[in-house]
């Protein structure tokens, strides 16, 4: 998929007023298996050496944030776990503000994060990357759950189409969400990317308004797109699920195409 | 209204809580068929099955006592196979074992379409998997129907193809053609069979969105039976109206009759 096609987009004439960035993880740094893309650990440090501060956002919903940094500082990278931005923590928090209790649709890796909350005669539905575990039992489990609810409410981590896993491309959650909304006629709250707050809770870490960061992604619709309506700016990789198509997408204009991490990196530091 | 000044020389009619509700016949129903039949009217038994060949329910109605053919039965799979052979596509097959049998014949092997029943046995991460591949890779996806849950004898509602129909779609942007009933194709491809004109052809059935609204829309007379799934106010579903309610099959084609009588 790594096309040499170069830069395109002039996003970083805007470098000097660029303060940080936001990275997406799987397709950005490492292919969903394992193997860090060529040039992405170079392109992390050398932010890093720069003193450019970077928060990770991923809709990774298959484990917790300590899983992730111990697969990417395996590989070489050099992360810590206050920095990634995952949806299950947010999600915690959102159900516990309401006091929700919780039907799990989601990765068994991932339910640490949810241990100790009731789940006891369950108030709403959250999807999570299940992968097999999105099994015809357990998508008629939470969806009869859901009709079993005074007022359904369904929570989903992000809501991606497909990425890419081993070199194929794979259903991500997004299409079992759009099947259980299908069947009962709700709408899923999105808590992951593309949601606004999402991003800001991540920008509110490092003190950065929306127009001083930008976010570099290889899902057009949930990283680049909903970064830009976030008010950040977007700029896809040609690694990971990138597609030809994508450039040219009949929703989402990003501000910028690189062929990976490393080329966007090197020419922000250039134009600073 | 619709309102047909022309006689009916066609009757859709839909079988389960139409002429039968599961093994009972509907009284009267087998008497009234044949009388609709001895007044020159053709017959074609249209019903939305995703599970059951259609060897299946010629053998039910067989066994109630219901003089017909084989070949006047028209259901959603046979319509999918009209599809598959019309487009000339080599689907894969995201069907019950049972329904295969109504695609006896057809090439599936490198497959370049995807077909989606009702298939609880393979609606799984890695069927779906390679159902979304073929259709990035272009393939074309056609659903039996849209349905959205059904209710089994344990009392609850399980999910039905709709939902995994969608998610494809949702996941590639490819749009289902969808095949059974309401689809107005549904209707034209089953009436081409008996080769009368929408005007000069009516659809008897129990539901009323299904059957009757969406006959209707494709240009057919609709007649709403008060039996099987019937619930009081159902008349509402229809827009503008139906062109009959009738209290059972044998009222309908009393109506149908009389309309007849009228016309000539």
């Amino acid at each position: 998929m790594a096309a040499a096609l170069g830069p395109k987009g002039d996003w970083f004439l805007q470098s000097k007023s660029i303060k940080g960035f936001l990275l997406d993880i799987t397709g950005v740094l490492y292919e969903n298996g394992g193997v860090a893309i060529e040039g992405s650990i170079e392109a992390v440090n050398a932010l890093r050496e720069a003193g450019i501060p970077v928060r990770f956002c991923t809709n990774e919903t298959q484990c917790t944030k300590e899983h992730i940094v111990t697969k990417l500082n395996r590989v070489g990278f050099n992360l810590q776990p206050h920095e990634i931005f995952p949806p299950a923590p947010a999600v915690r928090s959102f159900i516990l503000e309401r006091g929700l209790r919780p039907h799990l649709l989601i990765h068994d890796g991932a339910k640490a994060e949810f241990a100790d909350v009731d789940q006891s005669n369950p108030t709403c539905v959250v999807v999570g990357d299940a992968e097999d575990f999105f099994s015809y039992a357990n998508m008629n489990a939470a969806f009869q759950s859901l009709m079993a609810m005074e007022n359904p409410v369904l929570i989903s981590m992000g809501m991606g189409k497909f990425y890419s896993s081993k070199g194929k491309l794979t259903l991500d959650l997004g299409p079992f969400t759009k099947a259980l909304e299908f069947a009962c006629g709700v709408e899923a709250e999105v808590i992951g990317k593309p949601s606004k707050q999402f991003f800001l809770s991540a920008l509110n870490d490092i003190g950065l308004k929306p127009e001083e960061a930008v976010m570099i992604g290889d899902d057009i619709v949930s990283d680049v797109g909903g970064a830009q309506a976030c008010g950040l700016m977007g700029v896809q990789v040609r690694t990971g699920k990138y597609r030809p198509k994508d450039e040219n997408h009949a929703t989402v204009t990003p501000d910028g195409y690189v062929d990976n991490l490393l080329q966007a990196v090197k020419l922000y530091l250039k134009h600073r | 209204m619709t309102s047909s000044q022309k006689a009916i020389k066609a009757a859709l009619i839909d079988l389960s809580g139409t002429i039968h509700i599961e093994d009972e016949a509907i009284p009267g129903a087998q008497g009234a068929l044949q009388k609709l039949r001895a007044a020159g009217v053709k017959v074609k038994f249209v019903t939305n099955t995703t599970k059951q060949p259609l060897r299946e329910v010629f053998e039910n109605l067989s066994n109630l006592k219901f003089d017909i053919q084989k070949k006047e039965i028209f259901t959603s799979l046979t319509a999918a196979r009209c599809v598959v052979e019309e487009t000339k596509v080599r689907p894969l097959l995201l069907l019950e074992e049972c329904a295969k049998e109504d695609f006896e014949g057809v090439d599936t092997s490198n497959p370049n379409a995807v077909l989606v029943g009702l298939a609880p046995s393979v609606f799984d991460y890695e069927h779906l998997n390679e159902a979304f591949r073929l259709l990035l890779d272009g393939g074309s996806l056609i659903g039996i129907h849209k349905g959205r849950y059904y209710k089994k004898k344990d009392g609850l509602l399980h999910l039905g193809p709709g939902p995994f129909v969608s998610a494809l779609e949702y996941a590639t942007g490819v749009e289902a053609k969808v095949v059974g009933k309401p689809q107005a194709t549904f209707f034209h491809q089953a009436l081409q069979q008996v080769g009368v004109a929408l005007e000069e052809a009516v659809m008897i059935g129990d539901d009323a969105k299904d059957d009757v609204d969406g006959s209707q829309k494709a240009g057919l007379c609709g007649i709403l039976v008060q039996t099987g799934k019937y619930r009081s106010g159902d008349e509402s579903k229809v827009d503008p109206g139906a062109w009959g309610v009738c209290k059972d099959f044998p009222a309908a084609v009393e109506k149908i009759l009389e309309h007849n009588a009228t016309c000539s």
